[in-house]
């Protein structure tokens, strides 16, 4: 197959990329860029551990092919934090202890962040709904829902 | 899975690529379905055709009739302002597909051409009378939504046409629409059953008319119970009059036993959710009247 040539803004960093039409975003991160925060696990779209932000708002990367990517922002994991310091999210799971294996939690932090931006005071029934796509294998809700209200209440004055 | 990838920049020149491939080429929207399709090798298109640079497919038009352009997406239903009124059984149907991620990418010309019997979005527009528009080399055609529904997986959905849009006539004053679907979990489940309804009561507000009753995943289509909108045509809306036409959708619609359900729970379930739905629309009647 012919390869295709894509320019992807990867966490506010320019990449361009020389890959194959059948590859995935997924494929991409994690093959040709390196960045393993974003997991691999069903790739059918039902896990969700594979979720990153595509212009903000929250996909399974494992079921979007890389071309259809192009020239669009994405953002991992990898690229939350800002200037060596973690994101509110990330502290909030740290500190409510809602990382027990932390397969799901890349992929659990960025859904909270795409829902946290567009409702600022969310309830937790509204938290448990945002993060419903992401599966976490050891069942550990409570506290990832606990992490993300908290983290809620620690961004929202800022907004 | 390996393929030619492909992005016109306008639908003739898409409707031109799938003329040209035919059976060998595929339209991808959201790829929510058709990517698992292919990776699971149920699907292995040569050639994959993206939607996404073609304009204006990502459009909601109201002008008399509603027009959803094939690349609306779930979430774009779902946060339309002007389907949360009567009109919010559309957007009831498109916030339970999946999670976030997938109707975020996924969608309604996808759900209709992917045609599975228990898709949420695809009872709701039967029940608002939709019709699909279709381009191919030859022009443009307009079915009922009602007849690309053939049979489970196979919409008359010809490879080389490319599915535009799908409109819906503006709902008068005195009418509404409801979604309701049972799963066993509210997000990332697959339809036990599903039911749409549509109604409109007369200017008197004594009757019901323009009865629309719709289900999923109680036969091998997306389909409309017509013996139940037939039985409370004309009818003033009792809780009896309501109870009849989830009794006669029970008896009329063809549930399979599976994984997910048994055909007697399914049945079980139209009988009490088609009551449920309609009062819901004369809620809603209320509602928006009042």
């Amino acid at each position: 197959m012919t390869p295709i040539a894509l320019t992807l803004s990867i966490n506010g960093e320019r990449h361009d990329v020389l890959t194959e039409p059948h590859r995935t975003l997924l494929d991409v991160l994690r093959a040709d860029l390196g960045l393993t925060g974003t997991k691999e696990n069903c790739l059918e779209a039902e896990c969700g551990v594979c979720t990153v932000l595509l212009d903000g708002r929250a996909v399974n990367a494992c079921i979007l092919l890389a071309a259809e990517c192009d020239g669009r922002e994405v953002l991992t994991i990898e690229g939350l934090g800002r200037d060596g310091r973690a994101h509110a999210l990330q502290r909030a799971f740290a500190e409510h202890g809602a990382v027990q294996c932390g397969y799901c939690i890349p992929a659990m932090i960025l859904s909270a962040k795409a829902y946290l931006d567009e409702h600022a005071e969310p309830t937790e029934a509204e938290v448990r709904e945002a993060l419903a796509g992401t599966l976490c294998r050891c069942t550990g809700y409570q506290k990832i829902v606990d992490a993300v209200l908290a983290a809620a209440r620690e961004l929202a004055p800022r907004r | 899975m390996t393929f030619h990838y492909h992005e016109p920049g306008s639908v003739a020149e898409a409707v031109e690529l799938g003329a040209r491939f035919g059976g060998d080429g595929r339209f991808l929207a959201g790829g929510t379905d058709l990517i698992v399709q292919m990776r699971r090798g149920k699907l292995r298109p040569r050639h994959v055709i993206s939607l996404r640079r073609v304009p204006g497919l990502d459009a909601i038009a109201e002008s008399g009739a509603v027009t959803l352009g094939a690349l609306v997406s779930h979430r774009a239903i779902e946060c339309h302002r002007a389907f949360q009124g009567r009109l919010r059984g559309l957007v009831e149907a498109a916030q339970v597909v999946g999670g976030h991620q997938i109707r975020n990418v996924g969608t309604v010309g996808g759900n209709i051409a992917n045609a599975s019997p228990a898709a949420d979005v695809v009872p709701v527009l039967l029940a608002l009378d939709a019709t699909v528009t279709w381009v191919g080399a030859s022009g443009a055609r307009t079915l009922p939504l009602e007849k690309l529904l053939l049979e489970s997986g196979q919409t008359a959905e010809r490879p080389r046409e490319l599915l535009t849009s799908i409109a819906f006539p503006a709902l008068g004053e005195l009418s509404a629409t409801a979604f309701l679907k049972a799963g066993r979990r509210k997000a990332m489940e697959i339809s036990i059953v599903c039911v749409a309804a549509r109604l409109a009561l007369d200017p008197e507000r004594r009757r019901c008319v323009q009865v629309r009753i719709a289900l999923g995943a109680v036969a091998p289509t997306t389909w409309r119970s017509r013996a139940a909108e037939a039985a409370l045509e004309g009818r003033a809306p009792t809780p009896e009059a309501l109870a009849e036409a989830g009794r006669l959708a029970a008896a009329e619609c063809r549930p399979i036993s599976d994984v997910r359900a048994s055909a007697r729970y399914r049945r079980l379930l139209v009988e009490s959710l088609v009551p449920r739905a309609l009062s819901r629309c004369l809620a809603r009647i209320q509602e928006a009247s009042s």
